[in-house]
């Protein structure tokens, strides 16, 4: 009994060594096993992984070293450095009118300055739009430049915005209006462009008229002259001849008119 | 360029405010801002900024009307030169008008009073003058502006170039045929008619 007991518990005590042989041995080879394709999937979305952000960078980096579309901003610029101007050490006043801060009305000049820039801007891009893209589908230009629009466009949203949001903080909805007034000031200033290149004719008009004048009164005084000296000429005659002589002068006048103009437009 | 930017070397005047760079490819633009700013501080608006384009000032637009009813009266009394000062004075108010205010409203009243001292100075025989405003004038509102192109068409005429003043008249007929002055556009149609008579005898 003791023995049987005893080869039970030596059965059991061996059956229990076979088991933990058993069964430390076979999660070994497990994860042995396991290491080769856990080793395969990590090599392969590694590399993946390194291919993907080493292509994304220099993606990044091209567009980053892409010709950006418009010059630098200057009127950005000059706000901005205004806002970061330390005022007593900006000032030139000799200590005892130094100014505490720059003031208000300085900044929203800047401000709006700024607008004004980025309205010609956007105007600008407006206009590049439909031709760009026509050109694009032919593929008459390439894509880089497609995408330097692309940026620049994007750069405007995010440089409108940004100027609505300072023009709040300057004044409540100051924001609403700041670009209806920058519209209104480019209106303006196009219109004052045009109309200064009209009047600048002025000058040029008035000398020849007064040449012209000139020219047409010598003639007639000759025409006169002439008529007087064989006083046989018939009325009708002169009166012809009169014609004559305005359309005569009125030939190469004309013409140079016509070319002067030709050549400004 | 969203979170940087050039710092530009700035200095402020602490009397007059007026800022000033060292750098002088901005000068022209610093220039431009202090011109603006003197514009701010003169503004008696709340919170100091530009109105909203849309209702104007009335104070401007009723000194520019007096100037105009003035030259306007001058003219019917005969004393052009008067006249044509007064429309000076006038059109430099009109063109001194803020930035920021509405652009149309510029363009209407420069219009018209181009137009009038184009018609003071074609009383005085001053056909150049009267050529070039009447220009302004159309160059400002080209639709609805059968006088400005009748008066610079007459004017060209006058100095004697035909041809120009056809084609210029042409222009303008194009323009007014489709306009609101349909009605009164004969006496341009008239005044075309001349023209292509007189060029076709030469």
């Amino acid at each position: 009994m003791d023995d049987t007991n005893n080869t039970t518990f030596n059965s059991s005590s061996s059956n229990s060594t076979y088991d933990s042989w058993q069964s430390s041995r076979p999660p070994k080879s497990f994860w042995t096993n396991l290491t080769l394709p856990v080793l395969y999937l990590t090599i392969l979305i590694g590399s993946l992984y390194a291919f993907s952000s080493l292509y994304r960078k220099r993606k990044l980096q091209r567009a980053a070293s892409l010709e950006s579309w418009f010059s630098q901003h200057k009127q950005r610029d000059v706000y901005l450095s205004l806002l970061h101007l330390d005022p007593a050490e900006a000032s030139e006043g000799e200590g005892e009118k130094k100014l505490k801060q720059v003031p208000d009305s300085l900044l929203k000049a800047a401000l709006l300055r700024r607008a004004l820039e980025d309205i010609q801007r956007i105007v600008q891009l407006r206009g590049a739009k439909p031709a760009l893209q026509t050109l694009l589908q032919r593929g008459s230009v390439g894509d880089e430049l497609w995408q330097r629009f692309l940026r620049a466009e994007k750069e405007m949203e995010e440089e409108v915005k940004d100027v609505v949001n300072e023009a709040n903080a300057f004044a409540p909805n100051w924001g609403q209006t700041i670009f209806q007034s920058a519209n209104e000031m480019n209106q303006n200033i196009l219109l004052k462009q045009r109309a200064a290149e009209v009047s600048a004719q002025l000058e040029g008009e008035r000398a020849w008229w007064e040449g012209r004048r000139a020219g047409i009164q010598s003639d007639f005084m000759k025409e006169l002259e002439g008529e007087s000296k064989p006083a046989d000429a018939a009325p009708k005659k002169t009166s012809s001849d009169d014609d004559a002589v305005l359309v005569d002068g009125g030939g190469p006048g004309d013409q140079q008119g016509a070319r002067k103009r030709k050549g400004k437009k | 360029m969203d979170e940087t930017f050039t710092l530009i070397p700035l200095a402020i005047d602490p009397s007059t405010k007026s800022i000033s760079t060292s750098n002088p490819a901005l000068s022209s633009e610093i220039d431009e801002l202090n011109k603006l700013h003197r514009a701010f501080v003169s503004l008696d608006t709340p919170n100091q900024v530009p109105p909203p384009p849309a209702p104007v000032n009335p104070k401007r637009s009723v000194q520019i009307n007096k100037m105009r009813e003035s030259g306007n009266a001058s003219y019917k009394k005969g004393s052009y030169g008067d006249a044509i000062k007064m429309y000076d004075l006038a059109i430099r108010m009109a063109s001194e008008r803020p930035g920021w205010e509405a652009s149309g409203l510029v363009r209407e009243e420069l219009s018209a009073l181009y137009n009038n001292r184009a018609m003071a100075q074609m009383s005085q025989q001053m056909w150049p003058e009267g050529a070039v405003d009447a220009e302004l004038s159309v160059e400002m509102k080209k639709v609805g502006n059968v006088k400005g192109w009748w008066r610079r068409g007459q004017c060209l005429r006058e100095m004697g170039r035909v041809e120009e003043a056809a084609e210029w008249v042409r222009g303008g007929l194009e323009f007014e045929r489709a306009g609101p002055e349909k009605a009164n556009v004969g006496e341009l149609e008239a005044l075309g008619r001349d023209l292509e008579a007189s060029l076709a005898k030469a």
